[in-house]
């Protein structure tokens, strides 16, 4: 059975001090360190999971500039067969749905059983392409999927996580798209002679897409309102504690 | 015949299980040298899949022990390469390597913070392309990262200034030195690093490099080829007290038991610098004590090979915990160690053994810098 | 422009979600802008309850109901919304940035041919356009977004972004018996599962109540559970309890533990070893510790310098008081 992966390259920002460019609406890229969307990353291990099972090609696939190529061979160093680039200079530029007419283009000639993509982007989390494809592609979906049972190559048992920690169990025939939730599996690691072999493999890059018109627009990014750090609350335990109390009901924590 | 059993002189072996004997995770885990070689003998075609090779700290006892020749820990090294080309290794390990190529260290953090243990009383030089120095301080990653490593760093800085040494670092351009990289298997990565990092060090023009682990010190001095001296910051310091440029006065009246890092003894033959060092610093020579267990027989800590970045599973007390009840038993008040990773094994083993009342783990040139700049440095 | 507000009702084994009275809340806002209504919208089997508390919250409870609604199901729950908004023409329909609204919501975007915006934290309608702030990078960033509303749009913002007020309406409910034409039998919902004790997913959590060696004692960890229970957390620790054998490994927190990623991580007892810190990732971090030099403080956003069994009771009892 052949799966599609579909994978975005993304900024690790978790510790970086970010800079926005001086267009304000992307963010300087010159000390950020990309790599592959964390949530896609199972899903690439989910799709070479079935493949170890049952066979077939895992395609992956990625709207994006040159840079894409690099997390595209790492999936081809983990074990993907096919990979395709969709051209685009500034993936900030496209919305949702124009990202999934681009992968949609290129899918649906494709022979394939499961597309799998990421529930989410560490970058915008809209979580809405996933969702968006699977309309273009007339398939059903399954979001959040943490688990996945499949006796035979037709359909799967998905379990969707959801809030607290309950889960909904679905059946679903394929074709369909599966958006991984992190967790689902334990992603391989990649090793930099597998990288550097994957870099003979070709990618095919469509070099002219039509782009889509976009729905939404980006107007601009900003530093969101400065938090106070380390703040150390100081008192006898009944007043540290109760303004404590008072932050998280602030935070909307408790 | 696979080209790993040839390249080791696994035939050599006569099974006298000295290996076995010697290795200090046997005994607590189910890696056994001598059964690894046997089985794979027995089936010469397959290299064995076994998981107990995750359990080696490539403190190398096994190979300086072997009568015959047989690399013993370079063919654990090898096993553990085929399983990393696979890509299926323990989620941590991963993380660490990924963390190597994205950020040239393993701990995670970003590359734009690997100068952040400079503090204000801290006067370090960073050097720019092109730049010259007599002594390069090479920092590496835990004690430019870790926050209890940092201290170390620190003294280490404040000495050679103490000293009038021309030092300087290369800040945030440092990356891992691959030591760790290269013995959890993963050659590939350590290749390029070596490549990446030897195209560093010709940016800048020096004498001498200093690492303050002995991690490090023997990458740089035993892989790589590198037209420069490599020297552990022990060994530096050392030097400089025979030169008369470092003044270290007698003030500690405890009792200190020295324990030796691998790479530092056992891997580089360098027993003494450490101690002569200790020597100084102590009011009575007769309170340097010793383990039983010293020198090229000294029990490892398990914190080399990647085992930093992998949990052993283990009924038995970690290696690091019998090292502190053994220093106890032999009335030692200060654990000196001169590796980062021995000290937070150790300090962990401080804590879990609870002995934070009756047993120091400390640096040596925390001890010295304590010694010297007393107000600065001071611990609790 | 249409003038009505629409807010899909998040609703789970009869339950209305936090979030859906929110989204009704600042549904009066933006309605007030446009001199429309506000409406629930709830797609249920057995919702006329669930609709009677939502009447003092919304102009109209639209219930729509059947069978099928009693779990969700993407493509039922779309055919069913856009056939209603077809009709009615709302100006914008809100959706919480859930797990269940992942499924659908941008399904119907797509299905009506409408933009959509998620992930959002703050909107406000600005003549024709609406304007989203979406939180990016982990919300290190903020970005705004805006898209053209004049054929509507839907908005999906995360729970706890807006405070609940109850605007005391007494809104009619029109219950609608609704009937598919289409059958979709591609995907079939089989059962909901609890999370079974013992297998709990630090990873995943969302609050995380973690120990360390400042707990001293085994016997010192039922008190703490008994917290984290009271706040919904999740129990989880550092390498030396593990060690201890007083919890799972699975509950470990760091670089040889798991890495969790909760909203709120409280570490009780916690000296912030750097193992153990860079497993945390997250955006309240709270450190009750004794010692005033422990690096846990230089990583906390909040942290309280005393004996953790002092303050621990006393926290508790402050966020009962609260309930």
């Amino acid at each position: 059975m052949n799966s599609v992966v579909c994978i975005k390259r993304v900024p690790e920002t978790a510790e970086a001090t970010l800079k926005i460019a001086p267009d304000g609406k992307k963010l300087e890229e010159e000390n950020l360190v990309f790599s592959l969307n964390d949530a896609d990353n199972y899903a690439l291990e989910q799709a070479l999971l079935l493949q170890e099972e049952f066979d077939g090609d895992v395609t992956v696939i990625s709207v994006g500039p040159p840079e894409t190529d690099e997390i595209i061979r790492m999936a081809l160093a983990k074990g993907a067969t096919n990979a395709i680039r969709i051209h685009h200079d500034d993936i900030s530029k496209l919305d949702a749905s124009a990202v999934a007419s681009l992968l949609a283009e290129q899918i649906k000639d494709l022979d394939y059983d499961v597309v799998f993509t990421g529930a989410f982007a560490s970058d915008d989390a809209f979580s809405l392409v996933g969702t968006m494809l699977a309309r273009k592609l007339e398939i059903p979906h399954i979001t959040m999927a943490i688990e996945m049972k499949q006796d035979d190559e037709d359909e799967a048992e998905i379990s969707r996580e959801l809030e607290g920690g309950l889960i909904a169990k679905y059946r679903i025939k394929f074709p369909a798209v599966i958006t991984v939730q992190t967790g689902m599996n334990e992603p391989r690691y990649a090793s930099i002679l597998g990288i550097k072999r994957a870099s003979q493999k070709e990618v095919d890059v469509v070099d002219d897409p039509t782009i889509p018109e976009n729905k939404v627009q980006l107007e601009k990014i900003s530093y969101p309102p400065e938090g106070k750090k380390a703040e150390i609350l100081s008192g006898t335990p009944e007043e540290t504690s109760s303004r404590l109390a008072e932050i998280l009901k602030q935070k909307g924590i408790i | 015949m696979h080209k790993l059993l040839i390249k080791n002189e696994l035939l050599g072996c006569i099974q006298c299980g000295r290996c076995s004997a010697g290795c200090p995770v046997s005994l607590r885990t189910a890696l056994s040298p001598r059964k690894l070689i046997y089985k794979n003998l027995r089936e010469s075609r397959k290299l064995p899949k076994s998981q107990d090779i995750w359990s080696c700290t490539t403190c190398r006892t096994c190979q300086q022990r072997c009568p015959k020749g047989v690399s013993v820990m370079d063919y654990i090294i090898g096993l553990r390469s085929y399983q990393v080309e696979r890509g299926k290794i323990e989620p941590t390990m991963r993380d660490a390597l990924e963390s190597i190529l994205k950020h040239g260290n393993p701990w995670g953090r970003p590359r734009e913070k690997r100068t952040q243990w400079i503090d204000d009383e801290t006067d370090v030089r960073i050097l720019s392309e092109g730049e010259e120095t007599d002594v390069l301080l090479y920092v590496g990653c835990t004690p430019a990262y870790d926050p209890e490593i940092q201290k170390s760093a620190r003294a280490l800085a404040k000495i050679l200034n103490d000293a009038d040494v021309d030092f300087a670092i290369i800040g945030n351009d440092e990356s891992c030195c691959g030591n760790e990289v290269k013995r959890m298997g993963e050659l590939g990565l350590f290749e390029m690093l070596v490549e990446e990092n030897t195209a560093l060090f010709k940016k800048y023009k020096f004498n001498t490099m200093i690492t303050i682990s002995p991690h490090c010190y023997n990458t740089f001095k035993n892989e790589y080829a590198l037209d420069f001296e490599v020297l552990h910051y022990t060994q530096f310091l050392k030097k400089l007290l025979d030169e008369g440029k470092l003044q270290i006065s007698a003030s500690i009246d405890k009792k200190v038991v020295f324990h030796d890092p691998c790479f530092l003894g056992k891997q580089n033959d360098e027993y003494d610098a450490p101690r002569e060092l200790l020597k100084y610093l102590l009011t009575d020579e007769d309170n340097l004590l010793e383990f039983g267990r010293n020198r090229e027989r000294s029990l490892c800590c398990e914190g080399g090979g990647g085992r930093m970045w992998l949990e052993v599973e283990s009924e038995s007390p970690r290696n690091a915990e019998i090292r502190i009840d053994d220093a106890k038993s032999i009335g030692a008040e200060i654990v000196a160690t001169s590796c980062p990773f021995c000290q937070l094994t150790l300090n962990d083993a401080v804590k879990t053994t609870k002995s934070e009342d009756k047993i120091r783990v400390v640096d040596i040139c925390s001890l010295i810098a304590e010694n010297k700049f007393e107000e600065t440095e001071m611990e609790e | 422009m249409n003038k009505d507000i629409f807010v899909v009702i998040e609703h789970r084994q009869e339950r209305i979600a936090d979030v859906s009275y929110e989204l009704l809340t600042k549904g009066y806002q933006i309605a007030e802008k446009l001199g429309g209504e506000v409406i629930a919208v709830l797609l249920a089997d057995d919702g006329d309850q669930m609709a009677q508390s939502l009447k003092s919250y919304a102009d109209k409870v639209l219930y729509i109901k059947n069978e099928i609604f009693k779990n969700l199901h993407s493509e039922y729950y779309c055919d069913a919304l856009s056939s209603i908004i077809g009709e009615r023409k709302p100006a914008l329909i809100l959706f919480g940035h859930t797990v269940d609204s992942f499924e659908v919501a941008p399904a119907l975007a797509e299905q009506l041919g409408i933009p959509i915006i998620s992930n959002c934290v703050d909107f406000d309608i600005d003549g024709d356009f609406v304007r989203a702030t979406v939180p990016l990078y982990g919300g290190k960033i903020n970005g705004e977004y805006s898209f053209n509303a004049e054929n509507g749009g839907i908005i999906s913002v995360i729970p706890g972004a807006f405070k609940v007020e109850n605007p005391q309406k007494s809104g009619e409910i029109e219950k609608i018996e609704f009937t598919f034409e289409k059958e979709y039998d591609d995907k079939e919902f089989i059962e909901f599962i609890e999370a079974a004790a013992g297998e709990i997913d630090i990873t995943q959590a969302e609050k995380i109540v973690a120990i360390g060696r400042g707990v001293k004692d085994e016997e010192n960890i039922d008190m703490i559970k008994d917290f984290a229970d009271s706040i919904g957390a999740v129990l989880a620790c550092s390498r030396p309890i593990v060690d201890a054998g007083w919890l799972p490994k699975e509950r470990q927190v760091g670089s040889s533990g798991k890495t969790v990623k909760p909203k709120l991580y409280i570490a009780l007892g916690i000296s912030g070893a750097f193992q153990h810190i860079s497993g945390i990732k997250s955006d309240t971090i709270i450190a009750v510790n004794k010692d005033p030099n422990a690096p846990i403080f230089k990583v906390a956003h909040y942290g309280i310098v005393d004996d953790m069994f002092k303050v621990i009771p006393a926290l508790k009892a402050k966020i009962e008081e609260m309930k």
